[in-house]
Formats: structure tokens, C-alpha cells, sequence
């Protein structure tokens, strides 16, 4: 099937449900979506209504129960490191380094060590973490730990990151200095990014465009393409002009 | 998922019928076969091996005559002095005697003694000295003190059982979440109040982790106790099997002492799901 | 100056701890009478006394020795053979699976009920106890590490996925890491349970042992000497139990992290 040239991601009628003893929980149902090469797409919706899922069946985890996911007109069967991953919970490696989990993807690629060093390092001095290549992850704090996710997932080049809620353990103030961060690392070095939040200024200070999701049942509401120069403004009208369009949407999905 | 979560769930339920008991059966029938079919074959090597001679009589013995002894133990009294019900009744007799001694005393001296730092400073430095030294090695001064006998074997037992439940009540009483404590202080309880209404249901976890170490522990020191210095019980019977070199009253001992231990196991498992699960007591 | 400040606060509770327990037991030996319970110098008598002369053919140091190589020996066999059995089976599903029925069926027996079977088979001498000692620390090596790879944080092998690795990768990467404090937890447990059973091995006929020393002084009839014996027996336990905490705080130092 033909695809369009600059469609990377193309989710076609994805379905997924789990089953408890009791219930069957429709959490996504019949989504289609397309991410553009080179995109910030950013899917917005309340907590526990499926964005995980959807993250999670992109990235191959779980497979959908209907529908199918394509990645550059390829059917995607599982995880894979053209999809990279950057987890709320971090899912950092407790037992290794800075070093050695930013390294992680080159070393399971089978990249010498002096090659994935050098490597790792621009991605380390890129979130800003130099000096702290020897440290384990439990001397780091939440923001810490969370860069070393980001520069992990970017150091194994992957053609598309997946962002699922990066910053949602973190504190404000953290929170907006890794926003802020996240942009100026995609403004270096582009790629198809799909992030996944619950804040709606979030959701306008770093995407070209904006899903909204509702959660009875899980589906996509709608699409706001943000057209504002960026680096954005929290106080620009235009901004704010955003924010009030698209939490009056989502309010009303509650 | 219960009615309360599913309450607050933002996603749509579809209610649907449980899978029937049937094919919940089949389908776990079809997951274990490669356990079933392992088993069977383990059993039928072994019985091969003891036919074809392999290992000798005085050795080993096949399964099938495995069962025959059992079944004639059940009611025999030859040729050690006792059927096996009534070798393991009296085990079964002293180890929970032990076990249950143990368990009144040291959960509620080992939730104390992390309540109240007064007692803990007087009671862990002989804590401290008395623990490396494992129970069994208190024998020999046990039966020096008591005598071979009956004192002698349940005290030693008690010992066993008495070490893990102070432990870990100790240690699950120190932690107790110091927010609820304040809460409580902010309440305006009492220390006694405040011991018994958060500090004790939040230390209930590690307890009931106590008192199946603290099981498992007069158990073993039974079987042990019993092996040294018995006229009775499976300890007993399994020394008297190699007295007379009958691999099959050895084998038929070891098993019930196996069986019987993780029977108890599982009792006390039964009993923590009712009083102390998870959902009860999650502080 | 340091130092010795840090080595003052780290003595001092373990000092006074002691000092308390010999100023109890003092009150105790007066209490409850000589006969039953030697005082504490009694006991420092016997232990010079018992550390200047041979007993059964052996020095209390040769005594000791052979005890603990048969706990080393029995402890290493246990762990080459146990820890790689236990992830394996908690790794692959099918192969534990096979072996679960028979480990299940032997699990519950206590290692000291095969002391019986043990000497049938291997006659008296260093084989049963070596025997025993293993079955205790195997059965802890493999349940141990069988569920510290079980329970790997299934999150960190998504991630690992997410990466590229195979299964293989995912195993020696990620898995046998991740599980490393549970088998801590269990090579700690199979210490102190292969030194227990090396005790019940050697009280039930022994030669030489620490569990000799105590059987003698019960066949002497002599209290303070069981009582030294009783005592090397928990120093050197303690002292395994501190040289293994050691040796996992250097191997593991990000345990802290995980509760």
C-alpha cells in the first residue's frame, strides 16, 4: 500500500483491551494516527486513559489486539532499536554507570569501547551531565535520572523517540528546565519524536502539533497543529490563546 | 479488580462473563503437562534403575516399594516401635508445642523491645550474643541441663522458634511509617495507643514473615532433636532406618518429614491470607 | 583523629553490648549455681586450657579447620551448582517447568533429614557432612536466585528491547545483574544454613569438628567446655556473616538503591 512520502508512523484502527476477572477494559479503541518525519508530536489526555498504551505499542511492547502500526510503510512486531524509549519511571539500569547505561544500545549494537565512549559522552555533555559519568543511578536525583533516560534513548540514534510522560515524577521547576532541554537537544539533532503528557502547557511549549485524547472510551478527540515560532513562550498571547482552545477541549472529555 | 477500583477507572468496562471453571482446569492442564510428564518419567527411571540393579537394595529402593512400605507403616509398628501416624503425631505434638511457646513470647518481647527503647537496651545486647549460635549447637548443654528427654528436645525447639519471631517483630514494629506516628501524636494518642492501633497492624507483614521462618526453624530442629537423643517420632524413624539399613523406612520418613512441614507451611500461608492480607493491612 | 572517632562509635556499642552480657551472666552463674552454669571466668579458664592441648588427636585450630572446610567446600559445590540451576529456571520457563516437580518434592525435606540416608550411602566420614551442607545451601542457592530472576523489574527488560538485545543479551545484560541482590541475599542464608548443618553433621558422629569439641565436653560431663566450644561456634558464624556483608557491599554497591 502506497504510503505518503513524509508519513513516518501510520497507526491504522489499533484496538487493544485487557481483561480482569470481571471486566473487559477497552483501552484503545479504533485509533488511526500518522506522525510526520521530523515531528514533535505531542499526545495530550488525562491520567489512565491509554497514552501508555498507545506509547507502549508504537515502541513494539505490547502488541494490539486489532489494527497495525506501520514504520516507514514496514509492519512494526516488536520493540526494536529504530524505536527508542524514554520511560516515567526511568528504567534505568541500577548496576551500571552514567557511562555504561547511556552506552547501553551501542553496546548491545556491538560498538567498540572507545567509539561508544566518545559517543555517549557528546550525549552525556548534552543533557548536561558531565562529571557525572562515574555515578550510579541511585546518587542522581529525579531530574538527573530522567536526562540520563533521554541521553540513553538519543545516543542509540533511533529513527523515532518515544517519550511517555518523561517528566511527570518531576518537580515544577525541574520539570520546565528539562522542557526547555528536550527542545534545544531536538533543535541539534531532529528526529520524529512522539511525547506523551498530561499538562497541557507542556503540550504547547514543545509540540508542532497536539493529540487530544478522551478517555469513554479511548480514542483521539482532536488535533491542534501549534504554529508558534519556537523557542515558545509560557506568556505569549498566542500561547495562551493555545492553551485556552485546548483545555477547553480536554475539560470536556472528563 | 474491585468494585472500588473499577469505580475509578476512566476507561470503559465491558462486563463479561469469567472464564468457566472447566477450561480454567484444562487450560492449567496443558500448561503443567511438561511438569506431569517430567515427573512421571523421573519415577519411572528411578524405578528402573533400582530394578536393573543398578544401585543396590541396601541403597536405594524403587518407588513402588516406596508405597508398599508407606502403606504398611500406616499401621505396622514394625520394625522401629511405632506406625507413622503415630511417629508423626508425635513430632507433629512437640514441634507445634515449640513453635506455639515460641511464638507467645517472642512476638510480643520482640514488638516491645522495638517500642520501647528501655527494654530494647536491656534486652538486645543478650539477643546479640545468644543469636550466632545456632539452636542446635545448645543441644549437648540442653541435655546436660535436662536430660535426655522430653525438656531437653522442647526446649531447644523453642529456641529455634523463639530467635526469628523476636527478629522480625522487632524489625517490623522499627517500621512502622513515622508519618502515621505523627499523625497519631497529632491525634492526641497515648504511647500505648499509638504501640497498639499503628504500630503493631503495620508491623503484622513482618511477623507473619517471623513466624514462617520461625515454623520452618522448629521443624528442621525437630527432625534434628529427634535424630541425637528420641525413642519416638520421624527423626527417630528415619536413625532407626539406617540402624537397619532400610533405605525404603528412611525414604518413606523423609518423605512424610518433607510432606508434613510443607503442609504446616501451607496452613500458616491459609491463616495469613484471612487475618493479614495485603489489602487489609496496607499502611 | 577521624579515625578514631569512627572506630571508637563502631566499637562501642558491640563492646558494651558484651560487657553487659558477661555482667548478666555473672548474675546468672551466681543465681542459678556452679554446677549448671559456669561462671564467666570458668569459662576464660576452660578456653585457655582447652586452646593449650590436643583434644581427640586435634587442636582446637585443626578442629576448627576441618569444620569449615567442609563448610567451604559443601558452600562452593553448592553455589557452582545451585546459582546457575536457579536462573536458569527462572530464565526459561519450559526447563523449569521440567525440573519444578522433583525440586518441589525435596525442598521441604530439611537438609539434616538426609544425614540418615546420607551416611547409608557415603559411609561415616567427611562425605555425609560435606553432603549435607551442600543439599542445605543448594536448595537456598537455587530458590534465591530462581527468584531474584523471576522477579527481574520486568520495566528493564522492555527497556532492554527497546534496544535491540536478544534473548541472550537480555539474560547476561540485564537479567543476571538485576538479580545479583537476591543471590546476595541467599549466599548470605546458605552461609549460615551450611554452617548449621555442618554442626548437626558433626554432633551426629564426628571425629574432629567444632561439633566434636561440644560432644566431648557433654560425654566429659563438663559444662565450660561446651560453653567455649558454643561460643567459638558463634564467633566464627558472626565472622562469616560480616566477611559476606563485606563482600557484597564491594560487588553490589548501587543495593542501596532497591529495598
Amino acid at each position: 500500500m502506497a504510503q505518503r512520502p513524509d508519513v513516518k508512523i501510520e497507526c491504522r484502527n489499533l484496538s487493544k483491551s485487557f481483561l480482569t476477572e470481571q471486566y473487559t477494559i477497552n483501552v484503545l479503541d479504533d485509533i488511526s494516527l500518522d506522525v510526520r518525519e521530523n515531528e514533535f508530536l505531542v499526545v495530550l489526555g488525562p491520567g489512565q486513559c491509554g497514552k501508555t498504551t498507545l506509547l507502549n505499542c508504537m515502541a513494539g511492547i505490547i502488541m494490539p489486539d486489532a489494527g497495525k502500526i506501520l514504520l516507514d510503510g514496514r509492519e512494526i512486531t516488536g520493540p526494536g532499536p529504530d524505536r527508542g524509549v524514554v520511560f516515567q519511571q526511568y528504567a534505568l539500569f541500577p548496576w551500571k554507570t552514567v557511562m555504561d547505561n547511556v552506552g547501553f544500545g551501542l553496546q548491545i549494537k556491538g560498538v567498540g569501547k572507545a567509539e561508544r565512549t566518545g559517543i555517549a559522552q557528546r550525549y552525556i555533555d548534552l543533557v548536561g551531565l558531565q562529571g557525572f559519568e562515574k555515578s550510579y543511578p541511585h546518587q542522581l536525583s529525579g531530574g538527573m535520572k530522567q536526562r540520563v533516560g533521554i541521553a540513553r534513548a538519543w545516543a542509540n540514534n533511533p529513527e523515532v523517540l518515544l517519550m511517555d510522560e518523561p517528566f511527570g515524577a518531576l518537580d515544577a521547576q525541574t520539570r520546565y528546565a528539562m522542557e526547555k532541554e528536550t527542545l534545544s537537544i531536538w533543535e541539534t539533532d531532529k528526529r520524529t519524536v512522539v511525547f506523551v503528557t498530561n499538562n497541557v502547557e507542556e503540550a504547547i511549549y514543545l509540540g508542532d502539533r497536539v493529540i487530544v485524547m478522551s478517555c469513554m472510551p479511548g480514542h483521539i478527540k482532536s488535533q491542534y497543529p501549534i504554529d508558534i515560532p519556537k523557542p515558545r513562550e509560557y506568556t505569549d498571547p498566542r500561547f495562551l490563546e493555545m492553551r485556552r482552545l485546548i483545555s477547553d477541549d480536554t475539560e470536556l472529555s472528563l | 479488580m474491585d468494585a472500588i477500583e473499577a469505580a475509578a477507572c476512566k476507561l470503559p468496562l465491558v462486563p463479561r462473563q469469567p472464564t468457566p471453571y472447566a477450561l480454567k482446569l484444562k487450560a492449567s492442564a496443558r500448561d503443567n503437562y511438561i511438569s506431569i510428564v517430567s515427573f512421571a518419567a523421573f519415577l519411572v527411571a528411578w524405578e528402573l534403575v533400582c530394578r536393573l540393579g543398578i544401585i543396590g537394595a541396601y541403597q536405594l529402593v524403587p518407588p513402588s516399594q516406596l508405597v508398599t512400605t508407606f502403606i504398611m507403616k500406616l499401621t505396622n509398628a514394625n520394625p522401629d516401635g511405632g506406625t507413622l501416624l503415630e511417629h508423626t503425631e508425635t513430632s507433629l505434638v512437640l514441634a507445634l508445642t515449640g513453635f506455639g511457646a515460641a511464638v507467645l513470647v517472642g512476638v510480643p518481647l520482640g514488638l516491645f523491645m522495638g517500642w520501647y527503647k528501655p527494654l530494647d537496651i536491656m534486652v538486645t545486647p543478650i539477643f546479640d550474643a545468644v543469636r550466632p549460635i545456632p539452636p542446635i549447637a545448645w543441644i549437648p548443654l540442653a541435655i546436660i541441663w535436662l536430660g535426655i528427654g522430653l525438656p531437653a528436645k522442647a526446649f531447644i525447639i523453642w529456641l529455634a522458634a523463639f530467635v526469628p519471631c523476636v527478629i522480625n517483630s522487632y524489625t517490623g514494629i522499627k517500621l512502622t511509617n513515622p508519618v502515621l506516628i505523627r499523625v497519631a501524636q497529632i491525634y492526641g494518642a497515648s504511647n500505648w495507643e499509638t504501640f497498639y492501633k499503628i504500630g503493631v497492624p503495620s508491623a503484622i507483614p513482618m511477623v507473619f514473615t517471623g513466624l514462617k521462618l520461625s515454623l520452618n526453624a522448629s521443624w528442621t530442629t525437630l527432625v534434628a532433636a529427634e535424630l541425637l537423643a528420641a525413642s519416638q517420632g520421624l527423626g527417630y524413624l528415619i536413625q532407626m532406618g539406617r540402624r537397619l539399613a532400610k533405605p525404603d523406612i528412611i525414604i518413606v520418613g523423609m518423605l512424610t518429614i518433607g510432606f508434613t512441614g510443607a503442609l504446616m507451611s501451607w496452613g500458616l500461608n491459609r491463616i495469613e491470607a484471612r487475618f493479614a492480607s495485603s489489602k487489609r493491612v496496607r499502611l | 583523629m577521624k579515625i578514631v572517632r569512627a572506630l571508637k562509635s563502631k566499637l562501642l556499642l558491640p563492646v558494651m553490648s558484651v560487657g553487659i552480657c558477661i555482667a548478666i551472666w555473672q548474675v546468672l552463674h551466681l543465681i542459678i549455681g556452679g554446677e549448671f552454669l559456669p561462671s564467666p571466668y570458668q569459662v576464660y579458664r576452660e578456653a585457655v586450657r582447652m586452646f593449650s592441648v590436643k583434644i581427640g588427636g586435634n587442636t582446637v585450630w585443626m578442629h576448627v579447620y576441618y569444620s569449615l572446610r567442609r563448610v567451604v567446600i559443601a558452600y562452593l559445590l553448592g553455589a557452582a551448582t545451585g546459582l546457575p540451576l536457579g536462573m536458569y529456571m527462572g530464565w526459561n520457563r519450559t526447563f523449569d517447568k521440567v525440573v519444578k516437580p522433583v525440586f518441589e518434592v525435596l525442598r521441604p525435606i530439611p537438609p539434616i533429614a538426609w544425614i540418615p540416608i546420607a551416611i547409608l550411602w557415603l559411609g561415616i566420614g567427611e562425605g555425609p557432612k560435606i553432603f549435607i551442607c551442600y543439599v542445605g545451601a543448594f536448595v537456598i542457592f537455587v530458590l534465591n536466585a530462581y527468584t531474584g530472576m523471576r522477579y527481574t523489574d520486568p520495566l528493564l527488560i522492555a527497556a532492554a528491547r527497546t534496544y535491540g538485545a536478544s534473548r541472550r543479551q537480555q539474560l547476561f545484560n540485564v537479567a543476571i545483574p538485576a538479580s545479583m541482590p537476591s543471590v546476595f541475599a541467599g549466599v548470605q542464608n546458605a552461609l549460615s544454613m551450611s554452617w548449621m548443618c555442618v554442626l548437626a553433621a558433626e554432633l551426629v558422629g564426628a571425629r574432629e569438628g567444632v561439633g566434636y569439641l561440644i560432644i566431648q565436653g557433654m560425654d566429659m560431663y563438663k559444662p565450660p567446655m561446651i560453653m567455649v566450644g558454643m561460643i567459638i561456634i558463634g564467633i566464627i558464624g558472626a565472622s562469616l556473616a560480616a566477611i559476606l556483608r563485606r563482600f557484597e557491599r564491594v560487588v553490589c554497591p548501587w543495593r542501596r538503591d532497591l529495598t
